[in-house]
Parts: structure tokens; C-alpha cells; sequence
């Protein structure tokens, strides 16, 4: 029933000086999406050498944690012809609903907007990847914006809890935070913001991505005639290093314990993604998983409880979060545990047949939505080198069974648990777990 | 797209906005009660309820419920405001009937005691967890004082005493009073087939008795004498300062409400208005916003602003000079422009999205009694011009003064 729905126009091009140009065409809709993802993420938040990343032979490169998120404010500063107030009003007054954002992998340049307008934008977007200014006279009010950021996300313990864990759960630099840390952000040179822009804001790993009412041709054709002579030049390695502490509790001010843990799971590239997104999905993706039924329902310990799958390039993490009054903390985490404990070999037929009705009925939904299908395809491209087609993945998840993901299970149980609390109190983790 | 309306005999009011392109269907229950409807003794009774409407009926467990909707793919949960309850799912069209058969049989709930008092928990934690963010206390805060002795001055979610004070009783006779069937409306959005929503309504909600409609409480009608107040509010932990301004708007029943909706765009959108260049992009504050809401007989500009703590004395004392958009400082015809291609652009995008058009068009319905289409309510922007703007601005001046909390450090 699900494949009769939609009907799919996939497109993909690439350019000589290596852009991927990815394309969706959604019926029945007068929008149209568009992101580009540079490869300027959190992940080279580190002084280059030259425009080059450290070899042996250099100093130990400082880490400058939110250079990343500070480029990124700077290049909508100013670029080509136009002010940063430009900019956003040539933008806006195209109608384009924009967003900028830094995540670990990318620096992404996005806008959503009535179809008809997507000329009018393509050259916006050209002129703040290619010629952006990085004025000086800006930067100080652009580190002042990203401090307040900071100083904003301080204020949000949930947010704080899990920050927290992805740092010490992936190994560093893919959990380092990307709004950054006020301490570097402080200090870095323009300099610095320079030679991070002219290193890694680069043709050769952008992926443009668009969705919606396309006209595929004059898209490739504008993309060309805008982006086709733009120089590539070689991206820096990321040197992947140790993991951090296991255990951490943040001490907080505050009314509730907020609980954060994470073990490894597969990445999204590895097929056996499919069977450990599953198996949290049981655990925690709807309101009838089993974190919402034990710790909610039935012991009405805490507002939110949840399991998720969160994915980078080489690596992925089962997350689960909870925020409940102290004094319930303690049997909040305990609860959670004896949950994620008890998940290989108690998966039941009709758990995984409501996971799969809620990830394929998802699947179609977000084909009414260019934004969502935009981003979608992006990020397939930048994990898979290519896009699944939703035949495909309705046809994976039809392909997935109680055998399979108990199988996985057996083999990955989830162990050496990373969990950070926040709060008044430390929690007590069970020996166990410890490393 | 289509609209089309139906009202069965006890009273049920049944809508629906077909789009031909949808893939999806949105089904809600929009009941008119909220905060507003409360007592003092009832306070917080309202958002209680709708929790306790997902904790199933004399012949349906809430497991069941949860179970349920997760089994047909639904993307389903509710929302209660000062003036509104709703219940809603999202679905695809094959999965209308069993998603209305759901949402009506949850609509008459058990209300057991039991699960009330399991349910109490959950409610307190959800204060606490907003208790923990500031912002969320300077709203409380500034509403109260705003619309003191009124009773949209008391917040949704109740307080840790109102929670803990409420017997199941009470809500027991509220939830008998306010969800008759004539005070209910179910709405449906994007690919509908509006004759079996019908037929399944019929089948599912014709035996519920009629009652008498509940009233309204008393409408709200500010006098000229607002008063310009500054309240504290001590957050010892927090890391910025977070100021709420209140001050008069078009209220919901107002013809005005549109341009107010587009003089917030040019002042106060989170991006690109005067606020935006004047405290965000500078770096001076962390967000200054403004935005207009309306209520079915009353209205208000917020003004929200977080900043340094070392700040927020001088960005409020600025704020008369921010809020004045006359004479010298009056609105441009390229601001006005730059808002209205902004505001038509959302209205394209949200259209696009069967769950964003539930809540427009059941909202509308259940305040004003009428529909308006995407196509309709972009030529109300198209015709808006800087007079329109200049008469919001005369009747409901900004700058004149308002409710001011500060929270923080």
C-alpha cells in the first residue's frame, strides 16, 4: 500500500570540480528546498598550518572549539557585492525562509521557498560560499552573537546533559560541541576564521541538495554557470582520537536530574543500521516503547523519556535522555537500565510490526515536505555516496524480522555505556557497567 | 482545495479541507476549553484532563491506546491552550477510519483514580521541567500581571499546589461540563474522504448526549489605564537575564490582527527586523523578539529579550526608542515589502503541510466560525498597506508602556 503512494523523480549530477548536485521532484507542491553542506563542520575546529591540517612534524594543533560556528556567522557577513544586512534582506525579500547551521560534519547554507523564486536565490547562496567577505569590522559582533548563543545554551540543562555525553562518547573530534566553547571562541584571530574558510569551504565535498517543484535542467544549468568554476583544492584529514570518561555528572542548580546515556551502535552507512535502529525504536521511539511505558506510564517517574539513533560518518550511538525530580533520579536511571539490559532476546512480532508502520508511514509523510526531502537526500549522499530510493527503503524495512534484529542484539547487547547526569546529586551506576 | 462542513444532531461539528496532492491525512479534536475556563480551584485542570484522556476508557487501557496509534503509523498527541484542548493524529489516508475510530472513543474517557494519581505525577514533573528553564517563569509571571484579576491571567499548566490540591472529582464534573458535544469540533486536513468521516463521526460520537452549552468566562476588556510595571523575578542559576513585555494588540475578533501579525514581522521577527540589527546581529542580546498573539477577545504584543545580565537594565531602558516606529522612525515601503513577501512565502510552505493546516484552519473555525484558504489568506497580505500598519500603530501604541518581568541572575 505504501508504494503506490509516490510516485519518485530522483536526480544526481556532478560537477567537474566535484559538487554533487542532488535533486527530488515532489508533486504536488509550489516549493521548493535547497541546502548546500559544505565540509567546514565542528570536526576541523582546530588551527590549520598553512591552510593545511597538523602532521607529526608540527606543534599539536590548538583546538579551537567553534570556529566552525563562527566562520559559518561570518560568511553571511558580507559576500560578493552584498552587506551581511543584504544578504538576508535580498533573501527575505525573495520570500526564502534561510538557515544557517554548523553540525559536526558540515557548514550548511539552506532556504526554503515558492518555486518561482529559486533564481533569485541561487546567486544569494553563490556569492556567501564563494566570495565571502569575512569583513573585520564584523567580527567582534559576530563572536558577541555566537557567545550569547552559548551563554543561552548554558540556560537549557537537557541540551547541556547531552552535549556532555557526545563528547565523551565519541571519540574526539566527532563529539566535540558545535556551537563551540566559550573559552575558544574568545580567541579566535581572524586569521584563523580566513584560513578556515579558504580550506574548507571547498567545491570538491559540498553536496547542493533540492527538493520540491524542480526544473532539473535549469537547475543543473544555473548550478553550473554559478559554481562550475570554482577552483577545488584538498580538504584536511581528520585525525580521529581517544574517547573521553565513561562517567560524568555535571552539578546543576537545578529541580529535576536530567540523565543522558549512550552506547555504539552501527553507522547509518552499515546495513545492520536498519536492525539497531529497530531494536531502539522498541525501546524508545513511540509512546508505546517500552522507556515510555516503564519509566512514564506506569511509574509516572518523569515528562520525557526517549531512545534515539544518532549518526556520524564512522560512528553512531544509541542515545536515551530522561529528565525527572531528583529525589526519582536514581530509580529513573535504574529503570532505564534494567529496560536497556532487558531488550536482546525479549523483542516481540507486534513491537517490530508498529516500528515498522511508524518508520514507513514517516518515510511517506516527509515526501510532502521539500525541506524534509532536501535535507534527506543530503544527507543519504554524504553517508552512502549515493540516494536510497523509497522503494528501496520500504523494501529494507519490509526485510527486517524478529530473527534479524534479535540476531543483532546478540551479537552487539549494549554494553560500555557512557552516562552523564545533571543535577544536584551525583547518581549511583551499578558496578557492571563500569569500565 | 476544498471545504467542507457538516453538524450532526447532538451538536458535533465536523470539517474538513481537502487537498487533491496530500499523502497524508490530519484528523483533530478541537475542544473549546482551556485555562480560561478554569476556576482558581480548577487551576491547571484543563492540561491535567488531556493527559488523562490518553489513559483509556471502561474498555480500553491507555497501553492500548499508545499501542494503537503507534500501530497505524500515527504521529499523534494533543495541545491544551488558554482557550483550546485539541487531540490529534496524522496518518495516511488508508488509516482515516481506525485513526477517527480512536481519537472518538479516547474523547470519552474512565478518569480513574488510580491513573489520575499516577497521571499527578508526570503533570509535576512537567512543571518542574519548565521551572528549570527562566524564560518560562518571566512569561508566566508577566501574563499574570498583565491580565491580573482576569482569568487568562492564570498559566496552563497549573502550579505544583494547584496540581497537588485537585481531587479527581473536579475534573470529573469539568470534563462532563466542557466536552458536550456541541462544544467539540473534529477537523481534518490534507487527503481526506470527508463522506466517511462523516459516516464514522456518526457512528462513533452520535450517542453522545447533547448538553447544554457551557459559557464562556467573562469576556476581557482592558481600560486605558495599563500600567507601566517592571517586576523581578530571582533566578540565581541562570546564566543570562530573560525579560517578557506585554502591552495590548488587536485582539482575535479584530479586523486589525492581520496587520498586527505583519507589524511584529517588521519589528520583532527573529530574523531581519529592527530587532534583529539592532540587539541580535550586533551581539547585544541573544534573541529580541516580538510577536503578536491573539485570544478570542483580547490580544498582546510580547516583546521576549535574553542578554548578559550586566545588560538588561540598559536594553530596557532602550526600549521606548526600539517600539517607536513613527515620525522619524516610521515604517518604510521596503520594510513593508520585505514582511509581506516573508509572510506569504510561510504561508506557501505551511499550506504545503496537512498537519500545519489542521491547527490554522480547526482554530479558526473554533474561535471565528469561518475558513479562509491559503489562496485567501495570501491576498489579505497582498492588500495590506502602511496605513493599515500606521492605524494598529494609533490604536495599540507600543511604545506606550507595558508589562515588563525580568528574570535572572
Amino acid at each position: 500500500m505504501y508504494k503506490s503512494a509516490v510516485k519518485q523523480t530522483l536526480h544526481a549530477a556532478t560537477l567537474d570540480n566535484g559538487i554533487v548536485l542532488l535533486g527530488e521532484d515532489l508533486p504536488g507542491v509550489e516549493s521548493v528546498a535547497i541546502a548546500f553542506h559544505t565540509p567546514a563542520g565542528a570536526i576541523h575546529d582546530a588551527q590549520l598550518f598553512g591552510g593545511r591540517a597538523a602532521t607529526a612534524a608540527d606543534s599539536p594543533p590548538t583546538v579551537r572549539c567553534g570556529l566552525a560556528t563562527l566562520s559559518g556567522e561570518m560568511m553571511l557577513r558580507g559576500a560578493g557585492d552584498r552587506s551581511g544586512r543584504r544578504i538576508v534582506e535580498d533573501l527575505e525579500n525573495a520570500g526564502v525562509q534561510w538557515a544557517q547551521a554548523v553540525s559536526t560534519s558540515h557548514s550548511s547554507f539552506s532556504g526554503a521557498m515558492v518555486a518561482r523564486q529559486l533564481p533569485t536565490a541561487l546567486p544569494i547562496y553563490a556569492d556567501i560560499l564563494r566570495r565571502p567577505l569575512l569583513p573585520e569590522d564584523q567580527l567582534e559582533t559576530a563572536r558577541q552573537m555566537v557567545l550569547q548563543n552559548l551563554a543561552g545554551t548554558e540556560d537549557d540543562p537537557a541540551h547541556r546533559a547531552i552535549s556532555a555525553l557526545k563528547q565523551m562518547h565519541y571519540p574526539s573530534p566527532w563529539g566535540r560541541p558545535a556551537e563551540g566553547l566559550s573559552v575558544d571562541v574568545s580567541q579566535i584571530t581572524l586569521e584563523e576564521i580566513r584560513r578556515f574558510v579558504a580550506t574548507l569551504v571547498k567545491p570538491q565535498a559540498t553536496i547542493i541538495a533540492a527538493a520540491g517543484r524542480l526544473d532539473w535542467d535549469d537547475l543543473v544549468a544555473r548550478i553550473e554557470r554559478l559554481f562550475g568554476d570554482w577552483q577545488p583544492g584538498p580538504i584536511p584529514d581528520v585525525v580521529t582520537g581517544p574517547r573521553g570518561p565513561r562517567f560524568q555528572h555535571v552539578p546543576h542548580e537545578s529541580q529535576q536530574t536530567h540523565i543522558a546515556l549512550a552506547w555504539s551502535v552501527p553507522a547509518y552507512r552499515f546495513d545492520a543500521s536498519y536492525e539497531a535502529t529497530a531494536a531502539l525504536s522498541v525501546l524508545g521511539g513511540g509512546s508505546s516503547s517500552r522507556l515510555f511505558t516503564e519509566v512514564r506510564e506506569r511509574r509516572g517517574l518523569c515528562y520525557s523519556v526517549s531512545a534515539g539513533y544518532q549518526t556520524q560518518r564512522d560512528f553512531a550511538a544509541a542515545v536515551c535522555y530522561s529528565g525527572t525530580t531528583a529525589e526519582r533520579a536514581q530509580e529513573t536511571l535504574d529503570v532505564m537500565l534494567a529496560e536497556i539490559r532487558r531488550l536482546p532476546g525479549s523483542i516481540t512480532e507486534e513491537e517490530l510490526m508498529r516500528v515498522k508502520a511508524r518508520a514507513k508511514s514517516g518515510l511517506v509523510m516527509q515526501q510532502e515536505s521539500s525541506a524534509a526531502r532536501a535535507g534527506g537526500i543530503g544527507r543519504q549522499w554524504y553517508h552512502l555516496g549515493r540516494v536510497r530510493t523509497l522503494a528501496e527503503e520500504l523494501e529494507r524495512l519490509d526485510r527486517l524480522s524478529v530473527a534479524s534484529v534479535e540476531r543483532w542484539l546478540a551479537d552487539h547487547p549494549p554494553e560500555d555505556l557512557s552516562i552523564v547526569s545533571l543535577g544536584r546529586e551525583p547518581l549511583e551506576v551499578p558496578r557492571d557497567l563500569s569500565p | 482545495m476544498t471545504f467542507l462542513h457538516e453538524r450532526l444532531g447532538n451538536g458535533l461539528e465536523i470539517i474538513a479541507e481537502r487537498s487533491p496532492a496530500a499523502l497524508s491525512t490530519s484528523i483533530g479534536f478541537f475542544v473549546k476549553t482551556g485555562s480560561r475556563d478554569e476556576s482558581e480551584d480548577l487551576w491547571g485542570t484543563s492540561h491535567f484532563l488531556e493527559h488523562m484522556i490518553f489513559k483509556g476508557t471502561t474498555t480500553l487501557s491507555s497501553e492500548e491506546i499508545n499501542r494503537r496509534f503507534d500501530a497505524m503509523g500515527a504521529s499523534a498527541n494533543a495541545f491544551t491552550s488558554e482557550e483550546d484542548t485539541c487531540y490529534y493524529a496524522t496518518v495516511l489516508p488508508e488509516q482515516q477510519d481506525d485513526a477517527v475510530g480512536l481519537l472518538s472513543q479516547m474523547m470519552r474517557p474512565a478518569l480513574r483514580e488510580e491513573d489520575f494519581e499516577t497521571e499527578k505525577k508526570v503533570i509535576l514533573e512537567e512543571i518542574r521541567m519548565y521551572d528549570d528553564q527562566p524564560p518560562f517563569g518571566a512569561d508566566d509571571r508577566c501574563r499574570a500581571t498583565f491580565f491580573a484579576g482576569h482569568p487568562l491571567a492564570r498559566s496552563v499548566l497549573g502550579t505544583v499546589d494547584s496540581i497537588q490540591a485537585l481531587p479527581v472529582e473536579s475534573m470529573r464534573g469539568y470534563y462532563r461540563r466542557r466536552y458536550c458535544p456541541g462544544n467539540i469540533v473534529l477537523a481534518a486536513s490534507g487527503a481526506v474522504d470527508f463522506e466517511r468521516l462523516v459516516r464514522t463521526a456518526r457512528e462513533r460520537c452520535g450517542d453522545w448526549e447533547p448538553l447544554d452549552l457551557p459559557r464562556r468566562t467573562v469576556p476581557f476588556r482592558r481600560g486605558c489605564d495599563l500600567r507601566d510595571t517592571v517586576d523581578r523575578i530571582e533566578r540565581p542559576a541562570a546564566t543570562l537575564s530573560y525579560a517578557v513585555r506585554m502591552s495590548p494588540a488587536p485582539p482575535g475578533d479584530d479586523e486589525d490582527r492581520f496587520a498586527a501579525k505583519l507589524l511584529a514581522i517588521i519589528l520583532g521577527d527573529d530574523s531581519g527586523s529592527r530587532l534583529y540589527w539592532s540587539l541580535v546581529d550586533s551581539g547585544e542580546a541573544e534573541q529580541a523578539s516580538l510577536h503578536h498573539h491573539d485570544f478570542l477577545d483580547a490580544g498582546i504584543f510580547t516583546l521576549q529579550l535574553s542578554c548578559d545580565p550586566e545588560d538588561a537594565g540598559n536594553l530596557l531602558e532602550r526600549l521606548p526608542e526600539l517600539l517607536d516606529m513613527r515620525g522619524r522612525r516610521a515604517i518604510t515601503p521596503s520594510e513593508l515589502d520585505q514582511a509581506r513577501n516573508k509572510l506569504a512565502g510561510r504561508i506557501v510552505l505551511s499550506g504545503e503541510r496537512p498537519r500545519r493546516r489542521l491547527f490554522t484552519v480547526g482554530l479558526e473555525w473554533t474561535h471565528n466560525g469561518d475558513h479562509r484558504s491559503v489562496a485567501d489568506d495570501l491576498a489579505i497580505v497582498e492588500r495590506l498597506g502602511l496605513d493599515d500598519l500606521d492605524r494598529v500603530l494609533a490604536r495599540w501604541p507600543l511604545e506606550a508602556g507595558g508589562c515588563t518581568v525580568l528574570a535572572g541572575p
